[in-house]
């Protein structure tokens, strides 16, 4: 890599952002480099309807400035992510907001960019506001196929008694990056569910972060992240307790191929007003090269005695004796083992919104025709 | 056996309880002589665990009124392992885990609680194990399941079987055992029904609290007691039992009726 | 009655080891620099070897910051206040222990550690360090007789300079961290264990710290050896009296099995933890770490962690030699203001190399107790397995409980697998127990020593009662 484009090219980024790049020695950051941006074509993008031209779903509408300039931020705020160097960025770009109203059941949205090969950054932003007692169903599909960076903030308020399913599908190529923030705010009551699968980035950074504002919430989390070739995915999730009674159910799932490098790091914090939180987390990796690598840090913090706090984490290969199973079942080792990831990632991509399947999820994730 | 001579062990008045805010004990009046067998029955939710918790002390349950008297002395103002000491003794609808605790090793302390308050010497490790062995013959277990943790990954039965082998061992004088038969199959029923009898005598009572006849038929009771809403609303022989398991309890919603209070809260 | 607050009441049990002993003490005086290393090699007349090592650890020592990533609040430490060099006066080196000043065979004494004759622990030989000096080893010549040495560290510089030359400082290197630089610059005492090719070592071995002086650091460096076959088991204690001001205790532990060696070392650690309010007590920042070189190997570090104001220790296992393996089983018990930051590095380079963790956290008061550990499968780590298990107790909701375990894995054929719980003493499991007769105390203390079952089981017999008791002792209490 020249020298020359590296200094000419790094401080557009910076520059835009108004912060250098984040360096390794910062903790949120030691595993993950962002070298790759260092080649971005030092321009905005202009970004398309993700809508399609499709008009809004039933009980979906928009909200004008007015309305939404006083909530943009908030979810932001409240789950600790303003100073977060890609929120910066995103909100440098300026990007146009996308600032939607969900009263009711409304029917389920999508929304799709693709970057396609476009050279330069596109900068995205998504403001859903559940109001008390409403629900949505709500795909965003995420492609590139260029030597660009998506940057994405989705920024939610769920309302009491508001439930959201939202599903993050994000299907890139080795040249592309993407970097996601998720920002929720759940008031007593609410549900959330919150499904992402990434696959194909040069380099992902995905940043789930949600805070039960007092607690007494329903929280859903499913992650798949799958790298090969020079890939690197990154997700630092966070999830915080305002208040007693939330409820947290997490399952990351990592597959690590090629000279893939998976990071994952998985905050809970339960403060003393927590009490009576039920907490899981789950961080499984499949590690299937000898030159890939995984990193995982779940991070809890507790300070509540009459909690239900729990987490696991495995990194291994497929199982062993559920390879066997299949073989001896007259299933060739092959066949088995890609029986058996087709599995491992379809517990997680199952739980994408339903409007999810027509993307293929699955016969695109693992590049198979099924 | 009922011999109206016998001390009275236990003598329940108008008790009241409450969990929480939640009045769930509402006058129950119940007195057990020594010799004797008691069967207390009723919906699910009448109260007949509650009951059993508050005898035993369980730090949950508030009694706002009423009083319980045991052999002569104030039952409420004691701490539960007192009672126990004394041998009152509970076995739990739903005993729990408590994993890391060897079971071998509460089992010996408690004997011993048991046997100090007795002024009786304290058995060593071997003195005990001697003891346990006999004992666990009365319920048939395993002695394997002395190494593990304190019911830890128990199954439904091996957990009322437990229960009946500190039964055994801490010899109580009145026995409560709240629903110590569900969960059990065939033949563990027919051995704890045993081991009860066997438990049973002249200077101690018993009292069951069960949904079957099935139960009653291999322990007879000299009382059966419905419960319902809270209070003891029928008292009889243990023909009861078996107008119950023929009849239901549909005839309670008319007995609470007429009495003006409210029907029984379902669980 | 509330179970959180008398549970709470239970573990503020008053320190029992906080007195002084009067004795007279030679002292250099307080601060940091190359004369004090210079010193203090001339005070133990040690061979230039070790005086080059002194002074390089200095030299990089002076380049280092102090860590503050693990979070632990405490306020700054001034390295020039802290003496680094204190010893009872007494007459130069003790033939028997008829000529060791009574009161600090007194001292041991009361602290549950007789060193005379008669009232020896059987079948363990103990080696009694008093502020920075070794002033007693017992069992030694019998010991002798299977080859086995067993002394302080200031003697096996003098009398097995060679085995001190080969192997101090390989497995933490003086540059390791700022703690160990440190310690490399000044230690003063410790232990040295060397146990010859195909010895199976025929006692316990134990070492036992006492800080006595207020001001003084305790720098001891330990350094076990395990050569071919060779096998021992190794326990160290520590107490120190109640001051108000802070004392630091950064140690140095370092292991070495060769092939189908092994070393189970156990710590109880009860230093003086400061009181309700958070004053006084030890910084206990020590760096503890054995290497498998050899095939089929295996360091097992046992803990039960109790006192000090602040505790930084990651005992760790280089697992290098193919089949070699490593276990760390800990109980940390904090209260009041408390805090530790423990945990364990399992670093798997060889083949087929094992690790098993078990971490049992108790956090009361407004304590804060961290498990922080890395279990890292290198590329060659083929057929390598970890299992790991941490658990924290909370009692009271003042107190913190985190977990920090990190994983990293460049081998597919290598399993890691991390399972992690909170809970607390339910009010139902207290009842159930008392409901049999067992009053509140001993129910409680039965169900602490239950949640730290699997660790207990793990220390040598002639202690495990000890740490059980010690627990008990913390937990012990009046009832309300
Ligand atoms: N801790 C508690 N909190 C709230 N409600 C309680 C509690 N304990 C008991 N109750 C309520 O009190 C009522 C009586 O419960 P109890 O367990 O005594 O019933 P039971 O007669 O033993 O029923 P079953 O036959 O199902 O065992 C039920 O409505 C139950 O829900
Ligand atoms: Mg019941």
């Amino acid at each position: 890599m020249p020298l020359l484009s590296v200094e000419s090219q790094l401080p557009w980024l910076a520059e835009l952002a108004g912060a250098p790049l984040p360096n390794r020695r910062e903790e949120a950051w030691r595993f993950t480099d962002l070298a790759p941006l260092r080649d971005l074509e030092p321009t905005l993008l202009p970004v398309v309807d993700p809508l399609g031209g499709v008009p809004l779903p039933k009980g979906v509408s928009r909200l004008d400035p007015a309305e939404w300039a006083p909530l943009l931020d908030a979810s932001l705020v409240a789950t600790g992510s303003e100073a977060a160097w890609p929120v910066g960025l995103n909100r440098a770009a300026d990007p146009q907001v996308l600032a939607l109203r969900v009263t009711g059941e409304a029917d389920p949205l999508e929304l799709a960019w693709d970057a396609g090969s476009a050279k330069g950054l596109a900068a995205l932003r998504v403001l859903l506001v559940l109001e008390p007692g409403s629900s949505l169903d709500v795909l965003q599909v995420v492609n590139s196929s260029g030597a660009n960076c998506t940057s994405l903030i989705t920024e939610v308020l769920l309302a009491e008694n508001a439930r959201l399913n939202l599903g993050v599908l994000a299907l890139g190529h080795g040249m592309a990056s993407l970097l996601a923030h998720v920002a929720v705010k759940q008031e007593p009551g609410s549900a959330l569910s919150c499904t992402t699968a990434t696959a194909g980035w040069g380099l992902v950074r995905l940043e789930p972060r949600v805070m039960q504002s007092a607690g007494s919430a329903q929280t859903r989390l499913r992650g798949l992240q799958m790298v090969d070739g020079q890939q690197l995915a990154d997700t630092h999730s966070f999830m915080s307790f305002g208040g007693p009674a939330g409820e947290l159910d997490q399952v990351h799932k990592v597959v690590a191929n090629g000279s893939g490098r998976s990071v994952f790091n998985g905050a809970v914090k339960v403060p003393q007003a927590a009490q009576q939180t039920n907490a899981s987390q789950l961080s499984r990796s499949l590690l299937l090269s000898d030159r890939a690598r995984v990193d995982t840090k779940p991070e809890l913090e507790i300070v509540a005695d009459d909690v239900k706090c729990a987490h696991g984490a495995t990194v291994s290969q497929l199982q062993a004796n559920e390879l066997f199973y299949l073989q001896s079942r007259g299933i060739g080792a092959d066949q088995a083992a890609h029986l058996l990831l087709r599995g491992y990632c379809d517990e997680v991509l199952r739980e994408l919104p339903a409007m999810a399947s027509a993307w293929h999820p699955l016969a695109r994730l693992l590049g198979d025709g099924a | 056996m009922i011999r109206s001579d016998a001390p009275v062990l236990l003598e329940i008045n108008d008790l009241c309880a409450r969990v929480e805010d939640q009045p769930i004990l509402k006058g129950v009046n119940l007195t057990i002589r020594s010799g004797e067998i008691h069967a207390v029955m009723g919906r699910n939710g009448s109260g007949k665990s509650t009951l059993s918790k508050v005898l035993a002390g369980h730090p949950a349950y508030t009694v706002t009124a009423g009083s319980v008297l045991y052999r002569g002395e104030n039952l409420l103002e004691l701490a539960p392992e007192q009672r126990a000491r004394t041998g009152l003794f509970l076995g739990f609808q739903y005993p729990v885990e408590i994993a890391g605790v060897n079971n071998l090793e509460f089992l010996r302390v408690a004997t011993n609680a048991r046997r100090t308050e007795q002024g009786l010497d304290e058995l060593d490790t071997f003195a005990f194990e001697d003891l346990v062995r006999e004992r666990l013959g009365v319920v048939q277990m395993d002695p394997a399941f002395l190494e593990r943790g304190l019911n830890e990954g128990f199954s439904g039965g091996e957990k009322k079987r437990n229960e009946i082998l500190q039964m055994a061992l801490l010899e109580p004088l009145v026995a409560i055992l709240d629903e110590t038969d569900s969960g059990l199959d065939i033949d563990a029923l027919r051995i704890v029904a045993g081991g009860v009898n066997q438990l049973a005598g002249p200077d101690n009572a018993t009292l069951l609290v069960t949904h079957y006849q099935r139960l009653l038929d291999l322990i007879t009771p000299d009382y059966v007691h419905v419960m319902a809403a809270g209070r003891i609303l029928r008292t009889g022989g243990k023909d009861l039992a078996l107008e119950l398991e023929r009849d239901g309890y549909d005839w309670v919603d008319q007995e609470l009726a007429r009495l003006g209070a409210e029907p029984a809260e379902v669980g | 009655m509330s179970t959180a607050a008398t549970v709470g009441d239970l573990v503020s049990q008053p320190y029992k080891y906080g007195f002084v002993t009067d004795i007279q003490t030679e002292k250099i005086a307080k601060g940091l620099s190359e004369d004090v290393v210079r010193l203090i090699s001339a005070k133990k007349e040690e061979p230039s070897f070790l005086l080059d090592f002194r002074l390089k650890a200095y030299q990089q020592w002076l380049k280092m910051e102090e860590p503050d990533w693990a979070a632990l609040g405490h306020p700054k430490i001034d390295y020039q206040e802290i003496i680094y060099y204190a010893a009872p006066k007494q007459k130069d080196k003790k033939a028997s222990l008829d000529e060791v000043d009574p009161k600090l065979l007194e001292t041991f004494e009361k602290l549950g550690i007789p060193l005379s004759e008669q009232k020896r622990l059987s079948n363990v030989a103990v080696d009694a360090v008093f502020d920075s000096v070794s002033i007693a080893t017992t069992y030694k010549e019998k010991l002798a007789e299977h080859g086995v040495i067993f002394c302080s560290i200031s003697e096996a510089v003098k009398e097995h300079a060679v085995l001190v030359e080969r192997y101090l400082g390989t497995v933490v290197p003086t540059s390791d961290n700022y703690f160990a630089a440190l310690n490399s610059a000044v230690f003063s005492d410790g232990s040295f264990v060397f146990i010859p090719k195909g010895v199976e070592c025929p006692m316990e071995l134990s070492t036992y710290f006492r800080i006595n002086s207020a001001d003084t650091g305790q720098f001891e460096r330990t350094l076990i050896v395990a050569e071919e076959g060779a096998s021992v088991s190794y326990l160290e204690g520590c107490t120190a009296p109640m001051f108000d001001t802070n004392q630091l205790h950064a140690a140095v532990v370092e292991l070495v099995t060769l092939d189908d060696a092994s070393i189970k070392y156990s710590t109880v650690q009860n230093w003086y933890a400061g009181d309700e309010n958070g004053v006084g007590g030890i910084y206990n920042f020590v760096t503890k770490r054995g290497q498998c070189r050899g095939a089929r190997s295996k360091i097992s570090w046992t803990q039960v962690e109790t006192g000090s104001a602040i505790t930084w220790k990651y005992p760790s296992c280089v697992l290098q030699g193919a089949d070699s393996v490593g276990e760390f089983y800990s109980v940390a018990l904090t209260n009041h203001r408390q805090q530790a930051d423990t945990g364990t590095k399992m670093i798997h380079l060889g083949p087929r190399t094992r690790s098993t963790i078990v971490s049992k956290g108790i956090s009361a008061g407004h304590s804060s107790n961290s498990y922080r550990g890395l279990v890292q499968m290198g590329t060659k780590a083929i057929g390598a397995k970890n299992y790991s298990q941490c658990d924290s107790m909370l009692i009271g909701d003042r107190a913190a409980a985190n977990t920090y375990p990190y994983i990293r894995s460049q081998q597919p054929d290598a399993s890691v697998e991390h399972e992690a719980s909170t809970c607390r003493i339910s009010a139902d499991q207290l009842f159930y127990l008392q409901s049999r007769g067992i009053g509140f105390e001993e129910a409680v203390s039965m169900m602490v020593s239950g949640f730290c079952r699997d660790v207990f089981n793990q220390l040598p017999m002639e202690f495990a009662a000890e740490a059980d008791k010690l627990l008990a002792l913390k937990l012990e209490g009046s009832v309300g």
